[in-house]
């Protein structure tokens, strides 16, 4: 049965008819056509779909679209704002640390809801912010080194 | 060496914008008006004859519009290397891998249910799961048609093994076992097929080589190839594991019959269960050395697990075969390699093919020699390795440009090498009691390009437009872009080549029905091959344009040197036209209580011949050592008796942030490979090959405890650790 569902994304009100039972990474990607969030296991192990709800980092595909009723969203569509990129997005371009890129989005935003909380983490803070997301390409060093650029420890090449 | 301007620089990727922005539109994320969903049923059988497949109820159901079976596809079989996979089994299925109806609905959700309605009726058959069980005479067999389940052996021989080994001062024999793996990528194979106003299928999905792609759905459709269009996406990551075919035929066969776009995305489960994985392999050595430390004969058995179906089970069987010598100088080589079909998930490319089997008994034989030498393994590995002009097992002299010297000296002297004293590898000062450190080394080779006689080509081309000076170039190349950032590095190639900004150059790789045959993403090939077709093509473009013509077009395909099999009895021929050589060093800690092994440090010594995107590279290795460790340390891919037990993520656990290696230090030689477009040659899969032996080196140097088996779970050296102190 569909419910109306109402919510923030990405700063704007949006309001929508969804199913129950829907996931909220299914609303996102096939309702709202913000497809920049990824699918990768559907039981929260990958990190692939993580967005931001009230500033948390969450794995989508395990959050009912209804649990999010009224509250804000973040997904990596909304980061970059007038054409201006996020200095994540901006360090993961310039530090090489993305390959295939279909962990970007979500490790974009898991690192953003550390240095959100947390502007300037050590290595193992960093590391456990982003040990929910899973990166088969990259070895995961040039992430943290662009995850440490903008928290303002690693050179500007 | 030519003046280079953005050749060899840290030139961000091309793509890295719009994948960091979710722009990127990846298989999964297209969708099409009037769009249908496909829904795979799987065999749950390991191995079963078909008795009968009832699909009425599933057709029945309100939403569906086609169920297809074995009957619907007009030629019925494909495959990599050879044709012996069904698209749907009809007859029987051979693993619980194989695909038996596809169910095209309007929604997903309803054409899961339909599928779920399909009852198939099997008489279960006798399964084999051990290859060397397998290959003997009362075994089961895969394929019935088939005289016995080895589908495929070479054998090598190099002067007088028996004699060599006898008058050995040192001897070390060894039976080892290297894994299956499942390559884990982030992104599950998806796609979307339709038909064309012209009436032409077209496939868009991400894989390894779209043209290969077109021709396999071509002969299962029974088409000709120019009605069939494969569109690549970006992959989302492929480490070989999309080599073979996955949705397209499917999606192609349903677009087909139904008239409908259908879009098929594999779930996690799906993923893991329907695409090929690691060759598991059995590897018995005898290697013996003199006193001085120079290796004098090996005698190396190999038996390959190729699972249910062919896929690249010979190329891979003759990579190892040829790779388990080491990259060294053997006066006396004796082999025999088997790959046997079994009721398991087929085996097939996985990053570095081969090699990381090979060269894990290769380099442990390496380690342990020099043990009972009492020299230091890098000393001995150094005395032994190949240099210009050295002879390998194929009696042929290993092709020009030569690096694995020079990868291991620079290795010793940036790591500080050597073992137990005073250096940058030493143990840390705060170490727990209940810790043990150690430090490992190993090296590696491997073919860059297709080897084995394959008639290896890539064709690129080069276009130039503007009116006094060049405003436009593009360069079409059909190389698949699977995250290893071939599109940047042919910008870089391409730029360098014409002397243009590198921001000028578009570069066109995705479309069957644009661009020309580039050949496979694997084989750490594409630099070197594509690379020199777009050198080829821009070198020629710039000469008319500086002649006047205008625009400038030009198309050239590069063909490498001729490369041969193995001759039947003595394995003679020239196997490969390039290779890429590495040396690694680790720095591990070994938790005595808990079993776990910390990796702390990886020196990564790699010759690339020459860095086109030295940033580029240093991810590539970065991965593939954290890819290594997985196989090694972390992952374990488990079948039962041809059941899958490891399903999902949650059970087949890959290497997070956390488990990943303190530092890992990247050193990029450059060895000229003289055949290469400004000396490169490839690197993708080399810096996984020589990881293991070196993890188990170093555990060795840690606790006294050689492993022949991988993976070496944190239970398994507790267990090691416990029996250890038992037999004190």
């Amino acid at each position: 049965m569909k419910r109306k569902l109402e919510m923030d994304v990405n700063g704007k009100r949006i309001v929508l008819e969804v199913e129950a039972s829907a996931m909220l990474v299914d609303v996102l990607r096939d309702q709202l056509g913000l497809t920049g969030t990824k699918v990768g296991c559907r039981e929260g192990e990958c990190g692939a779909c993580t967005v931001l709800v009230d500033g948390m980092a969450v794995n989508s595909c395990l959050v009912p679209a209804l649990k999010v009723r009224g509250r804000r969203v973040e997904t990596i569509e909304g980061l970059a704002s007038e054409g201006q990129l996020h200095p994540l997005q901006e360090a993961f371009v310039e530090r090489g640390a993305v390959q295939c890129g279909y962990c970007t989005p979500g490790m974009i935003m898991a690192a953003k809801a550390l240095l959100d909380k947390n502007p300037h983490p050590n290595r193992e803070e960093t590391k456990s912010g982003l040990s929910g997301n899973l990166c088969r390409c990259t070895g995961y060093s040039k992430i943290i080194e662009a995850v440490e650029q903008v928290a303002g420890f690693g050179e500007v090449e | 060496m030519v003046e280079t301007k953005v050749l060899g620089t840290r030139w961000a990727r091309v793509d890295a914008l719009e994948k960091a922005t979710g722009k990127a539109v990846f298989a999964g994320d297209l969708s099409m008006e009037g769009m249908t969903y496909a829904k795979l049923l799987f065999s749950d059988r390991p191995h079963a004859r078909i008795v009968g497949v009832d699909t009425q109820d599933a057709e029945a159901l309100p939403g569906v519009v086609a169920v297809l079976v074995a009957e619907d596809v007009p030629v019925n079989e494909y495959g990599l290397m050879e044709n012996d996979e069904p698209v749907l089994c009809g007859d029987k299925v051979r693993s619980i891998g194989d695909k038996v109806a596809l169910v095209i609905a309007d929604t997903e959700k309803t054409a899961e249910g339909a599928r779920d309605l399909i009852s198939v009726e099997y008489k279960d058959l006798p399964v084999v799961s051990d290859p060397r069980e397998a290959m003997t005479e009362t075994a089961p067999r895969v394929h019935e048609e088939r005289e016995s389940n080895i589908l495929v052996e070479y054998h090598v021989r190099k002067g007088d093994v028996e004699k060599a080994l006898a008058e050995s001062d040192v001897l070390v024999e060894s039976l080892y076992f290297t894994p299956a793996a499942e390559h884990a990528y982030l992104q599950p194979e998806a796609g979307l097929g339709y038909i064309d106003r012209g009436g032409g299928i077209v496939v868009h999905t991400a894989g390894q080589w779209a043209h290969d792609d077109r021709r396999q759905i071509a002969h299962a459709l029974d088409m000709p190839e120019d009605r069939i269009r494969v569109i690549y996406t970006p992959a989302g990551g492929a480490f070989g594991g999309r080599e073979d075919i996955s949705v397209q035929i499917l999606l192609a066969l349903a677009a087909w019959k139904t008239g409908r776009p259908v879009k098929m995305v594999w779930t996690r489960e799906e993923s893991v269960r329907g695409h090929h994985k690691r060759h598991p392999f059995y590897i018995r050595c005898r290697t013996g050395a003199n006193r001085v430390g120079k290796l004098t004969a090996v005698e190396t058995q190999l038996i390959a697990d190729a699972g249910a179906y062919c896929s690249s089970s010979p190329a891979v069987l003759a990579n190892a075969v040829l790779l388990c010598t080491g990259p060294y100088d053997i006066p006396n080589v004796k082999t025999d390699g088997y790959a046997v079909y079994t009721n398991n998930i087929s085996s097939g490319a996985m990053r570095a093919f081969g090699a990381p089997q090979g060269l894990f008994a290769a380099e442990l034989q390496m380690s342990k020699l020099a043990e009972k030498l009492r020299m230091d393994p890098l000393e001995f590995r150094a005395r032994n390795v190949l240099v210009e002009g050295s002879t390998i097992a194929t009696q042929t002299v290993v092709p020009a440009g030569v690096g694995v010297k020079r990868t291991l000296l620079e290795l010793a002297e940036i790591s500080e090498w050597q073992r137990g004293a005073e250096t940058k590898l030493e143990p840390p000062t705060d170490l727990p009691s209940h810790k043990r450190w150690g430090v490992g080394v190993a090296c590696g080779w491997k073919n860059v390009g297709y080897p084995f006689g394959f008639p290896e080509q890539c064709t690129a081309i080069a276009e130039l437009y503007g009116d006094d000076e060049v405003g436009r170039v593009v360069i079409k190349c059909g190389a698949a872009e699977v995250g290893q950032g071939v599109i940047t590095a042919l910008a870089q190639i391409a730029a360098e080549t014409l002397g243009v900004d590198p921001e000028m150059i578009e570069i066109m790789n995705d479309d069957t029905a644009v661009v020309p045959n580039a050949g496979s993403s694997s084989a750490s090939r594409h630099v070197f091959m594509s690379g020199n077709a777009v050198h080829l093509a821009c070198q020629e473009a710039k000469s008319l344009w500086d002649a006047g013509k205008r625009p400038a077009i030009v198309t050239k395909q590069y063909v490498p040197p001729p490369t041969s099999l193995y001759d039947e009895k003595t394995g003679k021929g020239v196997p490969n036209f390039s290779y890429g050589y590495g040396s690694q060093a680790v720095e591990l800690e070994v938790d005595l209580e808990t079993g776990e092994i910390a990796l702390k440090k990886v020196y990564a010594s790699h010759d690339v011949g020459k860095a086109i995107n030295p940033q580029m590279i240093e991810g590539q290795i970065e991965g593939g050592v954290v890819m290594g460790q997985g196989w090694v340390l972390i992952e374990d891919f488990i079948q039962q008796e041809g059941y899958l037990k490891t399903k999902t993520l949650a059970d087949y656990l890959v290497p997070t942030v956390k488990d990943a290696p303190d530092e890992i230090v990247s050193i990029v030689v450059e060895v000229e490979d003289p055949l290469g477009p400004f000396g490169a040659r490839g690197v993708g899969e080399m810096p996984l090959m020589q990881l293991a032996p070196a993890i188990v080196d170093a555990i060795h140097d840690a606790t006294g405890i050689w492993f022949d088996e991988l993976p070496i779970t944190a239970e398994k050296m507790l267990l090691a650790l416990k029996e250890a102190a038992a037999s004190r």
